[in-house]
């Protein structure tokens, strides 16, 4: 009885609301194209940070040139759409009034001519609109399949011209992806191009985190029927870390030593252990009676962030790294795990579980300001910070499989970069220190 | 699963040779044993016949029923091993605790090993896919531990036991409904005979 009449209740109030929302629709019709705009305005008001209109113009070819890879002002397209930082002004040529009307007080193009024995050279430049005065000017002669990597590097130069601050386009993502029903791990650039296999075992590989100076990677495997970490340098031989721990996992490089913080499992309990990955020594890193996993070390390694079950239920804690002053940091909801610091040390992003569905979120370290940037789109898991701050790149299965996305820090723009298999646990690289070097070494 | 139901029966293939050696089984465990006298007993009767042969055909007989026995001992290994890799035990969400049917199974579990003092377990934890990998691996160790602790009390020996965590990783059902959650939140065993 109760029920029905609960139900018919809630019918009716549904109806009248309708009708309400039918009426109001009716009403205002003819102005609801004012507030779509209005709605726009509001969108960009709201975001963490103001992004800066930049005009782009293709590139003037010279000679003739079979595209087989993506032609550079597209690819400086997907860098600035992708960056957060940059609201695209899209010109067939250079256009001063389009430029001004959008407030595009830079842009950026170039010229790019076949330089024989299947090489390109391509010139990239970045004007100031109204004077088109040269602010950056840069040269490279690649072959085709590197010229992705030679317009990124640039991308990145005119981002600190622009925005005094790197670009991440030169960086990378290292992520576990299912081949052949086996996680292996993989690498790939930011924008998900590029890939390359890390790991060819029979057994299940997992957890990727970068080494300092991006030299290669700590992750998990379990060819010992446990999980145990390996490192292994690009180019270079695999390794065990830590045999001398049972099934480790977690790791976390100190991004100021290079020393590995991990958790590692005996006899049911879990802790974490600080460990120099040359000399093959560990210790336990905090005594406590709790569990602990999923260690994150602040910017500068003075602090770590971690998750403990000491409430029953994973909540995110904070600590010194001498394990001094631990207080915990989240508060809300039952389930919140594998924090991250951001690279500017003002706030932290991590998971959190509700009604059975992750969602990626972020706080202040006293655990105020709590955002939410995922919501009704599947699982969204694993968050990971781009080294300049501005992005965080996570797993999803919102189209149906589990794949790798890039969003900017306040939730918006998101943008998937990998369209088939299963790809999950995705963790940045560290800015590449030799960016300026590299060049030399193109061949 | 079918990995470990392999490395089982190896182990236990390679166990044979191991029974062969030692024949220190209790009797009462291998009804083989009993009928081989009589199985064997016509045999002499032919014997006088020729001796030569009989030796030899003797030594075969004899062969044969140890191949019998050790098959049957096998086999009786191989169901009991079977037994105890089937008795999943179950958890709630993000629980470790054991449920009264879990406590029930173990007993069983806890029953074979106090018999069977050759074998040796692998304790695996696992959690359904919901939740992350780090703490899924805090978490199916947890519940590795609380099976471990309960055939402690049983009076297994901690070092017949040896227990692992493999989170989320392999699960044994797929999807993502409740029901295929409920049967991955478990803690299951693989077997090893020590010699």
């Amino acid at each position: 009885m109760n029920f029905s009449n609960e139900d018919s209740k809630d019918m009716n109030y549904r109806n009248s609301l309708t009708g309400v929302l039918v009426f109001f629709f009716l009403l205002f019709a003819p102005i609801a194209s004012f507030a779509a705009i209005d709605t726009i305005a509001v969108d960009v008001g709201i975001s963490v940070f103001k992004t800066i209109p930049i005009g782009i113009v293709p590139f003037e070819e010279k000679g003739r040139i079979d595209w087989v890879e993506e032609q550079p002002h597209k690819i400086l397209t997907r860098d600035a759409n992708l960056s957060g930082r940059f609201d695209v002004v899209a010109s067939p040529k250079f256009d001063l009034a389009k430029f001004s009307r959008e407030h595009a007080d830079h842009y950026m193009t170039g010229k790019v001519e076949n330089a024989g024995a299947g090489m390109l050279r391509v010139q990239c430049f970045l004007y100031v609109s109204k004077s088109k005065t040269l602010r950056l000017g840069e040269s490279y002669t690649v072959p085709q399949k590197d010229l992705r990597r030679a317009v990124h590097e640039f991308f990145d130069k005119a981002t600190l011209t622009i925005c005094g601050e790197r670009g991440v386009a030169s960086t990378k993502l290292a992520y576990v992806s299912k081949i052949d029903g086996v996680k292996q791990v993989v690498v790939s650039d930011y924008d998900g191009f590029h890939r390359s296999q890390v790991t060819r075992d029979t057994t299940i590989s997992m957890m990727p985190v970068w080494k300092r100076g991006n030299k290669g990677l700590v992750y998990v495997n379990f060819k010992t029927h446990r999980p145990r970490l390996y490192e292994k340098n690009f180019g270079g031989a695999e390794h065990p870390l830590f045999p001398q721990f049972d099934q480790t996992y977690s790791p976390a490089v100190n991004p100021v030593t290079g020393e590995l913080l991990f958790s590692s499992t005996v006899d049911g309990k879990t802790d974490l252990y600080l460990g120099n990955t040359e000399t093959g020594k560990a210790r336990k890193f905090a005594y406590l009676k709790s569990n602990q996993t999923s260690p994150a070390w602040s910017p500068r390694a003075s602090e770590v962030l971690f998750t403990s079950d000491r409430g029953g239920s994973p909540q995110i804690f904070v600590m010194g790294r001498d394990g001094s002053d631990l207080r915990r940091v989240t508060f809300m909801g039952r389930y919140n795990e594998r924090a991250s610091w951001s690279p500017e040390g003002d706030r932290i992003v991590y998971t959190s579980m509700d009604n059975g569905k992750m969602n990626i979120y972020t706080c202040a370290l006293d655990g105020s300001d709590i955002v939410q940037l995922t919501n009704n789109a599947g699982n969204n898991e694993h968050p990971t910070w781009s080294p300049d701050g501005q992005l965080i790149a996570f797993s999803s299965n919102r189209s149906g499989t589990y794949q790798i996305y890039i969003m900017r820090k306040d939730g918006a723009n998101v943008t998937r970069i990998t369209n088939s298999g299963e790809n999950t646990a995705p963790t940045w690289s560290f800015f590449n220190e030799g960016i300026n070097n590299k060049k030399e070494g193109n061949k | 699963m079918k990995l470990y139901a392999k490395i089982a029966m190896i182990s236990c293939a390679a166990s044979l040779a191991l029974v062969a050696c030692s024949k220190n089984n209790p009797p009462e465990t291998n009804p083989q044993p009993e009928a081989a006298p009589a199985a064997a007993a016509p045999a002499p009767a032919a014997a006088p016949a020729a001796p030569a042969v009989n030796e030899d055909s003797l030594a075969a007989e004899r062969a044969r029923l140890e191949a019998e026995r050790l098959e049957a001992e096998r086999a009786r290994l191989e169901a009991l091993i079977n037994q105890i890799m089937s008795e999943d035990v179950y958890f709630d969400f993000d629980r470790s605790e054991l449920t009264e049917k879990a406590k029930e199974l173990l007993a069983q579990v806890g029953e074979l090993l106090l018999k069977e003092t050759r074998f040796t377990v692998t304790i695996e934890g696992h959690t359904d896919a919901r939740g992350t990998e780090d703490y899924n691996f805090t978490l199916g160790a947890k519940r590795a531990m609380k099976v471990k602790e309960f055939l402690s009390a049983y009076g297994i020996e901690g070092k017949r036991m040896e227990s692992v965590s493999y989170g989320k990783e392999a699960p044994k059902a797929q999807g993502e409904t409740e029901e295929a959650y409920s049967q991955n939140r478990r803690a299951n065993f693989r077997v090893n005979i020590q010699p």
